[in-house]
């Protein structure tokens, strides 16, 4: 492989100067003649029947334009797995902060004011909250199919057996809380239509086709009729994938053939959002008293709240990914997504992969104890190696797995730690396995990218992927800077727009330096090669016998023969049949969709970390103070260091936070903290 | 009601007349138009709404726009002079300090108070003095290296 110059290196963000000055507009920066401020009535209640909605009293308040109920709004019912969601309820409310109606005002005082003037006459009906008693006979029905919203299960081997040759066997159920992606910049989009009844959104969102899709469906428009734009957006953290609000705002715009803008409040986006799904994982581990693991069977229960949304997934996850980790003989794995009357949860950094690897690393500790075994050990004994694939038909290519162990045994004194802690300091390690992108649902994992070169010498990359903020299109223009030997300041990544870029699924999965980075990579060198075509003909050189490095194009190894990339852009266009450069990417992953018993290689790459935690509790309170943190990742090939430490930062000190301080506390659907 | 405000932002003279309720993040947003601010919470919790006034770190959604006639108002964007960028935006950018980049106005004032009124802090001293301001993206890692090694004359890692 050449040396590499752009990629690997920590160049500085493309969007840093922007973020520093305050130039960097995001939706709540944008502005439009004549706006308008949209707003949302949330139920009150977590389960109650609609018996009427008067909104006469609203209507006069000064300064109102419109005012949607479910009367208004195509009463479409959808869903990204199970069906099971409207925009605007209609008939019952099935959580505290469910749409019931939308308006849109001359200022946000009115709509306030208004909004504080709807009268909506509830009927409550009796709510559950405990997804165990929700699968009860006598619980009351959430949905009028029942209140499981979807089960899975898988087997590989035979469990049983797996358990009759285990020397020991442990058994738990664990169970973990819900918390906020938290992500700073609330959830907020503007809606301008124009009177052919095209609709145009900007959004905050981490999948602008995937709203554009959601949108449409909603309000019965065709795709074609809906154009989504990602401005700058803060943060996601999977909460932003692709959210209602554009589509309230699409309407009330359709309706008042206004622009109106629409920005959750806090305590929106803390009832009314989709936080983490908060599990219960029954677990049976089968172990040989060498510590050879041998049978694991989890069975989880996955509160989704009132809908069901990306859980079913989130719940098959934090079932069977673990698994992957460790030479299992034997699996079983099952689930249950349980309808409640709590606030609908969805992905949340990790997906559902921090909940699924608590139990499974937890009870290896008492393993370890229980068989005398050092921590460290027993988990090299049975981690996955170097192109294996596992039970469940993953293709381990690359894997880091024990190196990142050895690290975290060797790096952070972890034996001498153990030996001499006192009473009061603890010392512990988990890993984790991970996804890069995976193959879910409708049949494509890929991405594509377009690579537009004027003549100017201006690159301008084009992306259907979001960045929110990781990083990403630095990193992608980096791969575009590489292959096309120019720097940095020559390239613009144009923003995310449906109209514009080519269709791309968006940043979600880890998916999008992996397999984004891919497709730019193919669209830069499309562009290259016919850059290449241009200079070779100037050159009287084989185009195969260029190469481009430092701005310039020349033959190899005679670098005085060449012309400088501007020369070569130029020469593409001024010329009779000329015309600009545009480079075209698509790449798909090499996986397979899993089947219905889950498997299947469906990830390109599996990402790897250990970490070691050193914390101090107080006895008296049982108050943790964190001491240290060492963190090993097998990331792949790293793009930019510098972009990759704040993935890891900012992962751990969301780790600390669901693990030490983070929970949304409810009480009778209500969040109460 | 409605009061006529002689504000100062970022040395430049404003009159505007706006409710007597008006917040002053709502001022410097919507009537001055600098969108630098950013509103966050909304309470006075997450700091992405930070100000300097007459040079002290403030969240302007808890503050009322009256209380900061006659006083300096600094904004993000009155930081970078005649196009040259103040040392903590160089450093914040160098450092990779900046993710989604909602809180950096905020958190670039916030680390601004805390060096103008304490040139060399120690390390528990700049955690101390950005508390009020939440980052969700950067665990706080790079953005306490970006601050100290501004209070060392430094903007950029050494190579």
């Amino acid at each position: 492989m050449p040396e590499l110059s752009m990629v690997g290196r920590s160049v500085v963000r493309l969007d840093s100067r922007d973020k520093v000055t305050g130039g960097a507009k995001f939706v709540t920066d944008l502005s439009l003649p004549r706006l308008l401020c949209g707003k949302i009535l949330r139920s009150p209640y977590p389960h109650a029947r609609l018996l009427k909605i008067d909104v006469t009293r609203a209507l006069s308040v000064p300064g109102v334009r419109a005012i949607l109920t479910a009367e208004d709004t195509p009463k479409n019912i959808i869903g990204h797995i199970v069906v099971d969601e409207v925009l605007i309820a209609f008939e019952k409310v099935r959580y505290v902060g469910q749409e019931v109606a939308a308006l849109a005002a001359e200022s946000e005082e009115a709509a306030e004011e208004a909004l504080g003037l709807i009268e909506v006459e509830y009927e409550e009906l009796p709510p559950v909250f405990d997804p165990e008693v929700a699968l009860g006979p006598d619980a009351p029905l959430i949905h009028d199919g029942g209140n499981l919203a979807y089960h899975f299960e898988y087997q590989r081997g035979d469990i049983e057996q797996g358990f009759r040759e285990s020397d020991h066997i442990f058994e738990s159920r664990y169970t973990t809380q819900s918390n906020h992606q938290g992500y700073i910049e609330p959830r907020g989009c503007l809606a301008l239509a124009d009177p052919t009844g095209k609709v145009t959104i900007w959004a905050g969102v981490q999948s602008i086709f995937r709203t554009r899709s959601r949108v449409a469906k909603f309000l019965d428009l065709a795709e074609t009729k809906v154009r989504v734009i990602q401005p700058y957006t803060g943060g996601g953290f999977g909460g932003k994938t692709a959210p209602n609000e554009p589509a309230v705002a699409a309407l009330l715009a359709l309706k008042t053939g206004r622009p109106v803008r629409l920005v959750n409040t806090q305590e929106e986006e803390f009832k009314a959002t989709r936080p983490r799904v908060p599990a219960i994982i029954y677990q049976k581990l089968g172990v040989k008293k060498d510590g050879t693991l041998l049978a694991r069977q989890v069975r989880v229960i996955a509160d989704c709240g009132a809908l069901s949304g990306n859980v079913p997934h989130i719940a098959e996850t934090m079932a069977q990914r673990p698994d992957n980790l460790y030479h299992f003989a034997h699996l079983k794995g099952e689930g249950f997504v349980v309808y409640t009357n709590n606030t609908p949860g969805g992905a949340c950094r990790g997906f559902g992969n921090p909940q699924g690897h608590f139990p499974l690393e937890s009870e290896l500790d008492e393993i370890a104890r229980t068989l005398k075994l050092d921590p460290v050990e027993l988990r090299m004994k049975n981690a996955v190696n170097v192109n294996e694939v596992t039970l469940h038909g993953w293709k381990i290519g690359s894997c880091g797995l024990k190196d990142c162990l050895k690290l975290a045994g060797e790096k952070t004194g972890w034996r001498d730690k153990r030996a001499n802690k006192k009473p009061g300091q603890g010392i512990g390690l988990a890993v984790g396995i991970h996804v890069s992108g995976n193959r879910r649902g409708e049949n494509f994992a890929g991405s594509a990218a377009f690579v537009k070169v004027d003549p100017s010498g201006n690159v301008a990359l084009i992306t259907g992927e979001s960045d929110t903020g990781q990083g990403a299109w630095t990193a992608l223009a980096q791969i575009v800077a590489e292959e096309l030997g120019i720097e940095m300041n020559s390239i613009t990544v144009a923003p995310a727009d449906t109209d514009i870029a080519p269709f791309c699924l968006g940043a979600y999965a880890s998916r999008v330096a992996v397999i984004g980075g891919q497709a730019v990579r193919v669209a830069a060198l499309d562009a290259r090669q016919q850059l290449f075509a241009q200079a070779a003909q100037v050159l009287e050189a084989n185009p195969e016998d260029l190469e481009a490095s430092k701005g310039r194009i020349y033959v190899r190894g005679a670098p005085d023969r060449g012309l400088t990339f501007v020369e070569a852009c130029r020469r593409a266009v001024y010329r009779q049949g000329g015309g600009p450069i545009l480079g075209r990417g698509t790449y798909d992953p090499p996986t397979v969709q899993a089947d219905k018993s889950l498997y299947g290689n469906f990830c390109q790459s599996y990402p790897f970390c250990a970490q070691v935690v050193e914390v101090e509790v107080d006895q008296g309170t049982g108050q943790v103070r964190l001491v240290n943190i060492f963190a090993a990742d097998d990331v792949g090939k790293v793009i930019n260091p510098i972009l990759e430490e704040g993935q890891v930062h900012g992962c751990l000190s969301q780790a600390v936070g669901f693990s030490l301080m983070e929970e949304i506390a409810r009480d009778n659907g209500n969040v109460i903290n | 009601m409605q009061v006529t405000l002689d504000l100062t932002v970022n040395g430049e003279d404003y009159r505007v007349t706006v409710p007597a309720k008006a917040l002053l993040v709502e001022v410097i947003r919507e009537i001055i138009c600098l969108t630098g601010t950013k509103r966050g919470c909304d309470e006075g919790v997450c700091g992405s709404c930070t100000v300097l006034l007459d040079g002290k770190a403030v969240c302007s959604c808890s503050v009322l726009a009256v209380r900061a006639q006659g006083k300096q108002i600094t904004t993000i964007e009155g930081l970078a002079k005649d196009g040259k960028l103040h040392p903590l935006q160089e450093a914040f950018i160098n450092f990779g300090a900046i993710q989604c980049g909602y809180c950096t106005p905020g958190m670039i004032l916030a680390s601004k108070a805390l060096l103008d009124d304490n040139a060399s802090p120690s390390e528990r001293q700049v955690r101390e003095g950005i508390m009020g301001n939440l980052c969700r993206c950067t665990g706080y890692v790079k953005i306490v290296e970006a601050i100290l090694a501004c209070s060392q004359g430094k903007v950029a890692p050494d190579a």
